[in-house]
């Protein structure tokens, strides 16, 4: 305990990141509960057909068929709540991760230890990235949980694969809130900014699937390579999952030297 | 033997405009107690940050054992305790866990050392420090800075809430680290304090080194208000040519002045009368500060000698 500054985040939060991965388990854990009842009322697939086009789009980037457990997933859980989970704990750490030390005036005593402060970076980033796996991990328990408890035939391979799809996004993001922390020493101005971002790319993702000039766009949009090849499907796509890791790394980079370079704030 | 610990040369840092330090000349050899003595906002905090690499030069450079701030800023923090100004602890933490992971972080193998300060300062570890006063916050601080035994140990305002009886335990503590040949470097605006730790003294107004002095100098160069009473009236002309002398105000057998330097002159002039009294008031370092800031001159007695008492100068700015 408190050998490192990434002990030190790991004790300041784990009563937060399990606390919040129990949370997160109870969404995949209901949706996956709820499918037999949902599927027993077929003619809500017929209803679904008869939704516009648009919005079926919009909300679902492949086939939008509830009939299937991957298709309720993927509307219910995966278009936005999953997401929304992840990210929420992600953007608000990663963004004070630098920024909340600064702010409340603890980094100027931290720093006075011969560390470098690179490795303040790193080591909270490292921290933050092993509770993102944690809560990731109990939203794929609490899904699997669910699937054996109820009896219905879900893919728990893909559903990692999707659940793993989620986590990089939640890291691609963190890694914009870790870099404007680090640039800006102002945790709510990173989270904050960080937060628009998802939105926008949430948007960007889904009307790019319905209006044409937006369409080359959407690779721009974190969301894309999130969801479009539908990975609790298809299995996570490679190409994608490199764009998303790209993002973490290079927030992770411009963060350090952004760091390094600047003037702290007293 | 007087190795310089800290040099700056001609440091500068610009904020804007407000803040910062302007070609700063500074050196504290091994061994003395330095003292930087200076109102909220004058530069003091900018220059330890600078020593501490948490901000950079704009221009100039500081070394510390000889060491470039920027370069060499890992290898010379390990060499450093600090105290910060605006002194802000982990919350969540106790002391004794907040000293285990400064230790840690610092390489220490244990914090006995840390326990042993603490314990003279009447410092409880166990606590969580959101539970603690300010006071004992920054007695925590003080731990903290001198746990590692540090060659160099930079305190930013030490003893503010500290009360009475722990400003004396830490007066001892700066005795006992001088008398270890360790170096301190203390800034403040208390000036009972520096006197009391002091050798010698920076002072610094508005970015600028007005003056480096030690302190036994500043006395002895100092003012200080004389006040005689004689037998019988006596006429000011007759004192009024005495070198040295200043605000002389006669009435009827009473006379009092401000006297620069030696007293001699005007001790010899009195003695041609019959004293009944003689009060000399001892200079606090607050005389001679506001004497520096009265003209702005760096080094030399001051021409016009300012009234001693008076409150500080109200171009002292205290944005903190």
């Amino acid at each position: 305990m408190l050998r490192s500054v990434f002990a030190k985040v790991v004790h300041d939060q784990w009563r937060l990141v399990l606390g919040w991965g129990v949370f997160a388990a109870i969404w995949p854990a209901m949706y996956v509960g709820l499918y037999p009842s949902i599927e027993a009322m077929g003619s809500l697939q017929q209803m679904m057909d008869k939704l516009p086009p648009a919005i079926r789009e919009f909300f679902a980037s492949s086939e939008l068929n509830i009939g299937t457990p991957e298709g309720f997933l993927n509307l219910e859980l995966f278009t936005f709540i999953a997401p929304l989970l992840v990210l929420a704990y992600t953007v608000v750490v990663a963004g004070s991760a630098t920024a909340g030390e600064e702010e409340r005036g603890t980094l100027d005593l931290l720093l006075a230890n011969p560390i470098p402060r690179w490795r303040v970076v790193v080591e909270k980033a490292a921290a933050f990235g092993v509770g993102t796996i944690v809560i990731v991990a109990f939203m794929w328990a609490g899904a699997a949980a669910a699937a054996t408890a109820v009896g219905i035939d879900l893919d728990l391979g893909r559903l990692a694969e999707a659940l793993v799809s989620v986590l990089l996004l939640g890291l691609a993001l963190g890694g914009l809130a870790l870099a404007l922390g680090a640039m800006t020493g102002r945790r709510w101005l990173s989270s904050g900014v960080s937060l628009m971002v998802v939105i926008a790319g949430f948007f960007l993702n889904g009307l790019g699937a319905l209006i044409d000039w937006l369409d080359p766009w959407r690779p721009l949009s974190p969301f894309y390579h999130y969801i479009a090849n539908d990975p609790l499907s298809n299995g996570l796509d490679p190409g994608s999952a490199l764009v998303l890791v790209a993002w973490a790394v290079v927030g992770l980079i411009v963060a350090v030297i952004a760091f390094e370079r600047r003037d702290l704030a007293r | 033997m007087t190795e310089s610990i800290i040099r700056t040369e001609r440091l500068t840092k610009r904020y804007g405009q407000a803040r910062g330090v302007d070609e700063l000349d500074l050196e504290v050899r091994q061994g003395e107690v330095f003292g930087f003595l200076g109102p909220n906002g004058a530069g003091k905090t900018t220059t330890i940050r600078v020593l501490l690499d948490f901000i950079r030069p704009t221009s100039g450079r500081a070394l510390l054992f000889g060491l470039d701030s920027r370069r060499d800023s890992r290898a010379i923090r390990r060499r450093i305790g600090y105290l910060p100004g605006e002194l802000t602890l982990y919350d969540s933490l106790s002391g004794e866990e907040l000293l285990t992971y400064f230790a840690h972080l610092r390489g220490l193998k244990t914090i006995e050392t840390g326990r042993r300060v603490a314990e003279r300062l009447d410092c409880d570890l166990t606590r969580e420090i959101k539970a603690l006063s300010h006071g004992n916050r920054q007695k925590l601080g003080l731990v903290q800075a001198l746990m590692g035994e540090p060659e160099l140990t930079i305190f930013d305002e030490p003893t503010l809430g500290l009360d009475p009886l722990v400003q004396a335990v830490f007066f001892q503590l700066v005795d006992e680290l001088q008398a270890a040949g360790r170096t301190l470097f203390v800034s403040s605006h208390n000036l009972p304090e520096i006197q009391r730790i002091c050798d010698r003294v920076g002072i610094i107004r508005q970015g600028r080194l007005l003056a480096v002095e030690s302190v036994a100098d500043l006395k002895r160069r100092a003012l200080r208000r004389l006040e005689l009473r004689f037998t019988e009236p006596v006429k000011a002309e007759r004192f009024a040519r005495v070198p040295g002398i200043s605000e002389l105000v006669v009435d009827g057998p009473h006379l009092s002045c401000v006297v620069t330097g030696s007293v001699d002159p005007i001790l010899r002039a009195a003695m041609e009368l019959h004293v009944e009294d003689v009060i000399s008031h001892e200079p606090s370092l607050e005389e001679i500060f506001l004497a520096f800031y009265g003209n702005g001159v760096s080094g030399g007695p001051p021409d016009a000698a300012p009234t001693p008492g008076t409150p500080p100068d109200e171009e002292v700015p205290d944005a903190a």
